[in-house]
């Protein structure tokens, strides 16, 4: 008897003792290991009595307290301890293809809101974060001259001996090479090959060895491949070598550029790109690169160079800039009397991307925000879906299931949807790419770069994880809670409970951050929208353009080549529906034209400064007819008439020029010296944008056309692309060896050049709607809760006469005073987006009070709509029926 | 193949001592857990594990594959009382035959080198 007392008292000591192991391990082993002190304290008890079996008890606990504590930390249980995960993944995917609906619009929404945020990341990642594909890109800066004491230019050009004593310093700067663009150099495999036009920069030999780029296959320009008197020595891009036919026996072949012969001596490898090579112009890609066809200290009448240097290794960006700095004083003092004209450095990679940085910026900034509200409305969501499984958890917890299980349960559901988003997403983004890279402008730097890869596809996966776990720590936070005696007293009194008061703070978060995007695309849609009708000195409609290329082989003689322009050009513009046909050297919004400096000898706006009464120009050579094709403004004189005179050379210039130096407007008549020739102005136009659509470049002169690649314009009532057989055969009629290239309208290149700011914009505005449809699918589920909650006290209300309309105000005003919060609350982040997206704004101020009224009336609009469908169902209310139901 | 199968044991050697004295146990046949104590102690080993190591040993090698539950069977001594008994597996015999191996040799070496006298079984 008294044995099995003592026996009993173990027991309980045992199992008391097993206290101290983790629940898992007691589950497995708790019963034999009690059983095994059982027999122990049989044992003990028969051989020593109770002093043995005290001695046995005390044991016990010193090994549980040892054993124990040390299961519960062992690291490779901890996981398994922490719950059953894969039957806890079972469940959640069990409940989640239970609610198929739920489950795929949740999805689709993360899929969809992560997809564009996966988009937008990579390009910011490819273009802004990725170190450019050279040897210690960081060290590679390029120098410009600031003009600014004699002319209005802050980015000007070096000259050749600038170069060179940039090379020879022996600070920081390791070296230094000089550029020049060559567009529009026309290109031909062999002599009489079909030939094609290519862009080529012209460089000093050590380009390449300073970029640390060797050529894929043959060698690079050797240090004495420069200036006159030498074979002329060609490097061809990965990309041209390609479009050739991938040929490896290339190297050491004669090729033509501009019917002359060079010899290649080199293919670059496919991932080397280099954009910038001209100041003014956007960064243009090349084919091809040939050496300087002058030394850097004789003059040259093409311009001036764009100057890359590398520093050593390590150097910082400050010391880079006062070793460039010395320099520029040292040619200050020689070169321009000590009159401030100063160089400076700027990174490469900071000047290629340096258009593009703002947008990206903005779009980076709108994509982290559009995913903060896809976590806001996942976590609303989840709220909503918590909130319906109240009495479940209750019961559950009642029923002794732990908290943990059930707060991780919550999080686990949250970032499995998370995850699954992110996952669709990445995959989306594939194709997101391809399409932003295929709309992207053809020179938005490092364009090819922009695909998705898998470091970036995982962060994206980790992205949308991390998200749905945050959005489901609210719902577990609040399930973690919940209580059977909390739910009986909350359905007891039908009032709000803990979740919507959370879900409303969400929705006003959500509302406010749908105010800042959907205002900052307002505002960059009505920029893009000024763009649209801004006045680019033109008129594109109706405007078809071709490239006919006339190889030096073809036309050798310049009476052949002006022949063959006259002929072409009244062929064309004899073709059924044209009004007009002309030519030009360059075309609006394209090209760059040539770039020189003009003078204007005794014109009143003279200064008497040579240097300053220098105005760099944007020179182009146009046909007869050119102005009247394109539709721009004569503001003075007259144009080019048909025929042209011996002897007389005659010139348009734009205002800009004639402000500047015929401030009393009388400009024709006058004598403009340019390249060592005089032309007499016969009128002034306004300039047709050369650049930008919404800004002047620099002054223009339009000259009779000099021979040359010339682009031919017609102006038609027809559909300008369905002009281009006719052109074609009027083109092979004269010739059947040319080919007529780059069929566009006027249209296209106007589309074309407004393409960053329609992506751009198009993306923001995505983000834009993308945040108001959130927040509307929010508010929609906020206030359609808060109707079948309420409906008894509603029930109640039109029972006691209240009309329905009453019930309906009553409803709304929930909705609307939400909104009204997020509206209040969002106003100041309006400011704050409003620095970022500053520089992507054109002529329209980023506090623009009409933009901001539409967006936040808009806001305003949307979201009532979301609130009075749903609230709408109180209208059917029968409060009789209601009432007895209950 | 074999090499594998030599690195899965590997992986298990040296065993703790707790580990070695109830695959020696359960080498001879089925034991529940106090069984395998009473083993231990007949053995006369100078410390016989705490009911809470060995079980907890016991966890790990199920875990591990070296032995598995068997049915639950009547204690022998105890008439109806059903006991969680434990066999060895065809891993766990080889392993404990790796040990007791890894054992003699090191036996064998200790001997040569002087540590412990020759010759003496």
């Amino acid at each position: 008897m008294m044995r099995n007392r003592m026996l009993n008292l173990s027991e309980r000591w045992f199992r008391l003792l097993q206290r101290l192991y983790p629940p898992d391990f007691r589950d497995e082993m708790g019963n034999a290991a009690v059983e095994a002190y059982i027999d122990r304290a049989r044992d003990a008890l028969k051989t020593g009595g109770r002093i043995r079996l005290i001695a046995l008890w005390v044991r016990a606990f010193v090994d549980s307290l040892r054993n124990g504590p040390a299961e519960r930390v062992r690291p490779a249980a901890w996981w398994r301890r922490a719950g059953n995960w894969g039957r806890d993944i079972e469940l959640v995917r069990r409940r989640l293809v239970r609610s198929p609906i739920f489950a795929a619009t949740t999805i689709g929404t993360l899929t969809i809101g992560l997809g564009m945020f996966a988009v937008v990341y990579t390009a910011v990642q490819k273009v802004l974060i990725d170190p450019m594909p050279y040897k210690e890109p960081g060290d590679l800066y390029y120098v410009w001259r600031d003009y600014g004491p004699i002319r209005d230019v802050k980015r000007g050009t070096l000259d050749g001996t600038d170069i060179l004593e940039l090379q020879k310093t022996n600070t920081v700067i390791q070296d230094a090479a000089g550029m020049q663009p060559f567009l529009g150099g026309v290109f031909s495999l062999w002599e009489g090959a079909e030939p094609i036009e290519i862009a080529v920069t012209r460089t000093s030999p050590n380009l390449f060895d300073l970029l640390g780029v060797a050529p894929a296959l043959g060698r690079s320009f050797a240090p004495d491949e420069i200036g006159r008197a030498r074979e002329q020595v060609i490097v061809l891009t990965h990309h041209l070598w390609n479009r050739l036919g991938a040929d490896p026996g290339i190297v050491g072949r004669d090729v033509r550029l501009q019917g002359r012969p060079f010899t290649v001596i080199g293919v670059l490898p496919p991932d080397f790109t280099f954009v910038r090579n001209d100041v003014a112009a956007p960064p243009q890609r090349v084919a091809a690169y040939i050496p300087l066809a002058v030394n850097l200290a004789e003059p040259n009448w093409r311009g001036g160079y764009s100057g890359l240097i590398r520093a050593r290794r390590g150097a910082s960006p400050g010391a880079v800039a006062a070793a460039v700095d010395l320099v520029g004083r040292a040619i200050d003092a020689r070169d321009f009397n000590s009159r401030g004209l100063k160089l400076y450095s700027v990174g490469l990679k900071a000047d290629v991307i340096s258009r593009i940085r703002p947008a990206l910026i903005v779009l980076g900034a709108a994509g982290l925000v559009l995913v903060f509200m896809l976590m806001l409305n996942l976590a609303s969501v989840l709220i909503a879906r918590a909130a319906q499984r109240e009495h479940e958890v209750a019961v559950s917890r009642a029923l002794g299931a732990n908290t943990i299980a059930i707060v991780r349960s919550t999080l686990l559901e949250g970032g499995l949807l998370g995850l699954a988003g992110g996952a669709l997403a990445a995959l989306a983004a594939i194709w997101g790419t391809r399409a932003l890279v295929a709309l992207a402008p053809l020179d938005l730097p490092r364009r090819e770069a922009i695909a998705i890869d898998w470091r970036i596809a995982a962060a994206v996966m980790a992205v949308g994880g991390l998200l749905g776990v945050v959005a489901a720590a609210a719902p577990a936070a609040w399930g973690a809670r919940a209580s059977l005696s909390s739910l009986l007293a909350g359905s007891a009194v039908r009032g709000g409970g803990g979740q919507s008061r959370w879900r409303r703070g969400l929705i006003v978060a959500q509302v406010a951050l749908s105010l800042v995007l959907l205002s900052s695309g307002a505002l960059v849609m009505r920029s893009f929208e000024r763009l649209l009708r801004a006045d680019p000195g033109f008129q594109s409609d109706g405007v078809f353009t071709v490239r006919v290329l006339m190889p030096y082989e073809l036309f050798p003689q310049m009476s052949d080549r002006i022949a063959f322009q006259d002929r072409l050009q009244g062929a064309l513009a004899a073709i059924p529906g044209v009004t007009g046909a002309s030519a030009a050297s360059a075309l609006p919004l394209t090209a760059p034209a040539i770039q020189s400096t003009i003078t204007i000898p005794g014109a009143p706006g003279n200064t008497g400064d040579p240097e300053r009464d220098q105005l760099p120009t944007d020179i182009i050579a146009v046909r007869a007819n050119y102005v009247e094709v394109m539709g721009m403004r004569l503001i003075a004189g007259r144009t080019f008439t048909e025929f042209r005179q011996n002897g007389v050379t005659e010139a348009m210039i734009d205002t800009a020029i004639a402000r500047r130096f015929f401030p009393d407007g009388n400009a024709i008549g006058a004598t403009i010296r340019w390249a060592e020739r005089s032309y007499t102005i016969i009128g002034v136009v306004q300039q047709a944008r050369l650049y930008e659509i919404h800004a002047d470049g620099r002054p223009q002169m339009l000259v009779r056309a000099e021979p040359g690649p010339l682009f031919y314009v017609m102006r038609t009532t027809r559909e300008p692309h369905s002009l281009l057989p006719e052109v074609q055969s009027a083109v092979h009629h004269i010739n059947p060896r040319l080919s007529v290239g780059d069929p566009r309208s006027m249209d296209d290149i106007v589309q074309a050049s407004l393409s960053p700011q329609a992506i751009g914009g198009t993306l923001i505005s995505a983000f834009a709607v993308g945040a108001l449809l959130l927040s509307s699918m929010g508010l929609f589920g906020v206030v359609s809760g808060s109707v079948t909650r309420r409906r008894h006290e509603l029930a109640v209300r039109l029972a006691l006469g209240a009309d329905h309309r009453h019930v309906l105000r009553l409803v709304l005003k929930e909705g609307a005073l939400l909104v009204m919060a997020g509206l209040l609350i969002g106003a100041p982040g309006i400011y704050i987006a409003n620095r970022l997206i500053r520089g992507l704004l054109v002529s329209v101020s980023p506090s623009d009070p009409l933009s901001l009224l539409v967006a936040a009336l808009g806001l305003l609009l949307v979201t009532m709509a979301a609130c009075y469908v749903p609230a709408r169902r109180a209208l059917r209310i029968d409060p009789a029926q209601l009432l007895r139901h209950e | 193949m074999g090499a594998d199968r030599n690195r899965g044991i590997d992986k298990h050697l040296p065993l703790r001592r707790v580990e070695f004295h109830i695959l020696l146990s359960l080498a001879a046949g089925e034991r529940h857990g106090y069984g395998i104590i009473q083993d231990i102690e007949a053995r006369g080993d100078t410390s016989v594990p705490d009911v809470g190591t060995m079980y907890r040993a016991l966890a790990r090698m199920v875990e591990d594959g070296l032995i598995e539950a068997a049915a639950r069977r009547p204690a022998p001594d105890r008439g109806d009382e059903r006991r969680n008994c434990y066999r060895i597996t065809s891993a766990g015999m080889r392993i404990a035959r790796a040990e007791a191996r890894r054992l003699e040799l090191l036996m064998r070496a200790a001997r040569l080198g002087g540590l412990l006298p020759k010759g003496v079984k």
